[in-house]
């Protein structure tokens, strides 16, 4: 007998199998399942053999870890060794046998008040920002020959002035966009601009280190506010005292009585620049942001600081004062650079983190939407209540104008809210809007 | 013991506590009630029970000295104690936790009401503050009656400073002037003897103040006080740019085609980069090309036009002259056959044509003769025979100059042409018909005079001073000028002294007769002075109109209707002579 003659086996068996498989089809399968199981076995006896001395970090690099503190909370679930990107079964497997709680680093195990008062933190951040409509660019105004510097909403949100490098103020339609008025007086820039809302005057100041009083139902300047020694670059008018204080390049902020022309206060404590100034109905009634890098809040009745707030690194060129909470925010240039603060003491209150400029400008509405625009033409618009930008925008610059004019100067929210005003570089106007459904 | 001292009511009045006994019970209360003893005085401890134990206050010595068995500084009813403002040092101070408080110093020498931020807590935001509750972090405006309140105060701290500040400007503020008066009686205290003077009545009043007087004392300005110290600074030291940061902020710095006023070398790609002219391609207008080849085509059509035009005056002209010679070939035919005395009668058509063709040569006589042909015709002959001669001498001198113009010399060619066009005057020079123009301009060389005179004075027009010199004034113009050169040229140069001045003063000098000097010249020409160039006038001063006659007469108040006699006569006469006519 010779094996040649016979078939080969192999097929034999398939078709053997096959044949067993299709009969025993309708049974309940068990012994697959014990294959399963015992190959689970198999792959964890092989990982606790090959791996178990990586499943920790070793010793030194968590005696360091424990030493230096909490580890951030995003790497509370701590990396093990998991399978790659491929769907292969045994990763799958591996996956589904590695459920082993992950042992807590030494640090944690001792519940130091550190550690309770982040995790407190982590209780703490959950306030959830509200809904903003998107804003969108809604009219262009072109007429100024120069930098639009300064821009200011009548109370009776009829009509806006503007005053920029070509040493003009114009008074334009808020509604339609048109010029209303040109107001000419000032020999150099003007940087500032305010609207009485309990007189018929109109405010600027420039850097002709002139404060002028315009006469809106005359159009004609009525006083001056003689005593700058340098460009006033700032200009705010008090609430409900007839009191304007204006704020320059000499280092100081100067309050006049706006009738009788008289300079109240020297507020004098910065070492440079004071590149904005506000005021408020309640303490602290000014203050202002210098180009040294902090913000003092003053005492308008006795003439002094009242706190002097250290934390930005960078000049501070803008300011805004919420209408209804009793806050305000300030912007400098460099990260972390758009800080909040709680009024009457200046406690810090956050950072508006992630707009990365110059912050020329800042303005915030009623509603909370608060607006900052960079001296590269970067315009972020945020939740005011919980930093979280919800918007952020390049400004265009209008064609024929140069690649680095496409700053933002000034702005300001009209008298509802719902529309954003703002000067830039590039000579023009832009107006933004709400976009409501 | 204890128990039963526990048990019974307090003491009255304390029992006087001395030092060496019950100090138990005086011990006691303090294990058994922490807190009464913290509240209570400090007791001191009985003597012997001192070790460890300091004097805190002044309390504790009580009336008395110090505790010598301590061994610590002690300053009984502080006698002894240095001052403790003597050091700026600050004594270490210790906040409600027991932490050491390391912001003393910045709160140290600052206003009662300022808030200084000093502590870490300060850069934490306020959400994740622990020491401050729901109501610290509460951000409401304050109430109206708290703005209020707070615009009420601001305002009248600020009306007071206004009110100081514009009181000058106020009238109501100016001091009255001696309207203020008062008298007051005055009694020595002191009457040491004398009896006089026992009482005055002293007045006393204001000195009157010029009110614009500048003021007396200078007014100094008091140097700024001391400011408040810094605030403490509450973010991370600047970082020091990096390398990529510096490279970001370098700007180029400036180069300029024209101006370089340190000198560097500039290199070649910098200067054209400078230039700008790299910066923009060049872009030329299509139209440009459309209208230099419009312009090439409408020239090429123009010439080609000429061209053509002037070919076919060529080819006119060419045919009229082959006209002409034939013409003339046949007249000249005609001559001969005539001379030859074959003379066909000629017809009418070919004697009209020929007459026309003489009138051609305008000759009207010729014409007019051969006309009448008819009736003389010998005469008629001999003077057309006469003509023709003329002619054909005339044309024969013509072919001649022709034939030498053409074989003349370039030189002698443009010569001829100058000459046809007036331009070569060498004929007039030699026949002396030629003048130059006179013409001011050319003919005054002002180099030539008195140029200081001239250069300096012409150029302010202010000054009228052009004719306050004389014109050739000691110049070596005007001595060359004034020269006497009577008869030099034909009679011997030493006539005159040669011409010169010298040589004619010289000549004067020269006393050859030995006669001396002439004592006595020309009348008169003593007093004149020597002259030495050209005769100057003087402006004449005297009464030339005789006006100042006149203006005298007319100041001397005589009348001019008082020399009647003349006005008569003359209306007399002119009375005659109305009744002459």
């Amino acid at each position: 007998m010779s094996t040649a003659a016979l078939p080969p086996l192999d097929f034999v068996f398939r078709r053997a199998t096959k044949r067993t498989r299709d009969i025993f089809a309708s049974c309940p399968d068990e012994g697959l399942g014990d294959e399963e199981k015992s190959a689970r076995m198999r792959l964890a006896v092989k990982i606790n053999d090959e791996y178990r001395d990586y499943k920790q970090l070793p010793g030194p690099l968590l005696a360091k870890q424990g030493l230096i503190g909490p580890s951030a909370p995003k790497q509370l679930s701590q990396k093990m060794i998991t399978a790659g990107p491929g769907t292969t079964d045994t990763s799958r497997l591996v996956a589904q046998i590695d459920n082993t709680p992950t042992p807590q680093p030494s640090t944690f195990t001792s519940s130091t008040q550190l550690s309770q008062a982040l995790t407190l933190h982590k209780t703490t951040r959950t306030i959830k920002p509200t809904y903003h409509p998107p804003w969108k660019l809604s009219r262009v105004i072109s007429g100024h020959l120069g930098w639009v510097r300064s821009v200011a909403v009548e109370p009776g949100n009829q009509w806006f002035a503007t005053g920029a490098g070509d040493r003009v103020i114009k008074v334009w339609d808020l509604a339609s966009g048109e010029l209303k008025l040109s107001l000419t007086g000032h020999i150099s820039t003007v940087r500032g601009l305010a609207v009485s809302s309990r007189h018929p005057y109109l405010f600027s100041c420039g850097e002709d280190k002139m404060v002028k009083c315009w006469d809106l139902e005359a159009n004609k300047v009525i006083r001056h506010y003689h005593g700058h020694l340098s460009g006033v670059y700032s200009l705010s008018l008090h609430p409900t005292l007839d009191v304007l204080v204006t704020a320059g390049r000499d280092a100081s902020a100067r309050v006049w009585d706006m009738r009788t022309k008289a300079q109240i206060h020297v507020l004098a404590g910065h070492t440079a620049t004071v590149a904005d100034v506000k005021c408020q109905e309640s303490d602290p009634q000014v203050i202002t942001g210098s180009m040294d890098s902090t913000i003092r809040l003053w005492d308008l009745a006795a003439g002094k600081t009242m706190v002097t707030l250290t934390h930005h690194k960078k000049s501070v060129r803008a300011l805004a004062i919420h209408p209804t909470e009793y806050s305000f925010a300030s912007g400098s240039a460099g990260g972390n650079n758009i800080k909040k603060w709680k009024c009457p003491e200046g406690t810090f209150v956050f950072n508006f983190g992630g707009h990365n400029a110059i912050i020329n400008t800042l303005s915030v509405n009623a509603e909370g939407v608060f607006f900052s625009g960079g001296d590269n033409g970067t315009l972020s618009l945020w939740d005011y209540d919980t930093g979280i930008a919800f918007q952020n925008m390049e400004d265009v610059p209008q064609p024929g104008s140069l690649e680095a004019e496409a700053g933002v100067f000034c702005s300001t929210f009209d008298v509802t809210g719902t529309r954003l005003i703002t000067g830039g570089a590039d000579k023009t106007i832009k107006v933004y809007s709400e976009q409501s459904q | 013991m204890a128990t039963l001292a526990a048990l019974l009511p307090n003491p009255v009045h304390a029992p006087t506590v001395s030092d060496d006994e019950e100090d138990e019970i005086v011990q006691q209360p303090q294990a058994a009630a922490p807190s009464l003893s913290i509240i209570s005085r400090g007791v001191v401890p009985s003597y012997g029970q001192r070790a460890g134990w300091k004097p805190a206050s002044q309390d504790d010595f009580g009336d008395g000295g110090s505790f010598p068995e301590c061994h610590v500084a002690q300053y009984p009813l502080e006698m002894g104690k240095k001052k403790a403002s003597s050091g700026n040092t600050l004594a270490l101070q210790v906040d409600s936790e027991g932490n050491v408080r390391y912001d003393a110093i910045a709160h140290q020498g600052q206003r009662a009401g300022k808030i200084v931020q000093s502590q870490f807590k300060d850069l934490v935001p306020l959400q994740h503050r622990k020491d401050l509750d729901d109501e610290a972090r509460n951000m409401e405006r304050p109430s109206e009656d708290e703005v209020q309140a707070t615009a009420d105060k601001t305002r009248a701290a600020l009306e007071k400073l206004v009110n100081g500040k514009i009181k000058a400007a106020q009238p109501k503020n100016i001091p009255d002037g001696q309207g203020k008066t008062s008298f007051i009686r005055y009694t020595p205290g002191q009457q040491n003897g004398s009896q006089g003077l026992n009482q005055r009545i002293i007045k006393m009043s204001e000195i009157v103040e010029d009110p614009l007087e500048p003021p007396r004392f200078k007014h100094k300005k008091i140097p700024r006080g001391p400011p408040s110290p810094p605030p403490p600074v509450l973010r991370s030291p600047p970082r020091k740019a990096t390398a990529v940061e510096q490279k970001e902020w370098m700007i180029p710095p400036c180069i300029s085609n024209w101006k370089n006023n340190k000198g560097f070398t500039i290199p070649l790609d910098k200067r054209l980069a400078a230039d700008g002219r790299g910066l923009q391609d060049v872009h030329i207008n299509d139209n440009f090309a459309k209208f230099s080849e419009a312009l090439y085509i409408a020239d090429r059509h123009a010439r080609e036009e000429v061209r053509q035009r002037a070919l076919m005056q060529q080819k006119v002209a060419q045919k009229e002259k082959e006209a002409k010679e034939e013409n003339l070939r046949l007249l000249a035919q005609r001559a001969r056959e005539e001379r030859g005395g074959i003379a066909p009668k000629p017809t009418a058509a070919s004697r009209a044509a020929m007459t026309s063709k003489l009138a051609d040569y305008g000759s009207d006589s010729g014409s007019g003769s051969g006309s009448e042909a008819g009736s003389d015709d010998d005469a008629e002959d001999e003077d057309a025979r006469q003509i023709r001669d003329q002619m054909r001498q005339e044309k024969r001198r013509e072919r001649e100059r022709e034939m030498r113009m053409n074989n003349m010399g370039t030189e002698q060619r443009a010569k001829m042409l100058a000459r046809q066009q007036n331009r070569d005057i060498s004929e007039k020079i030699a026949l002396g018909l030629a003048k130059p123009t006179t013409s001011k301009e050319s003919m005054l060389d002002s180099r030539l005079f008195n140029q200081e005179s001239l250069s300096g004075n012409f150029a302010d027009e202010e000054s009228y001073n052009l004719y306050d010199k004389p014109l050739f004034h000691g110049s070596t113009a005007a001595a060359a000028i004034y020269k006497a050169r009577g008869n030099i040229e034909e009679g011997n140069e030493e006539s005159f002294g040669g011409g010169t001045d010298e040589g004619i003063g010289k000549a004067l000098d020269n006393d050859r007769f030995g006669l001396g000097r002439a004592k006595v010249g020309f009348e008169g020409a003593n007093d004149q002075e020597v002259r030495e160039g050209p005769v100057q006038f003087e402006k004449d001063t005297g009464d030339v109109f005789g006006l100042d006659q006149f203006l005298d007469e007319a100041k001397s108040g005589k009348k001019r209707g008082l020399d009647t006699e003349v006005g008569n006569s003359r209306k007399r006469r002119q009375l005659e002579n109305a009744e002459k006519d």
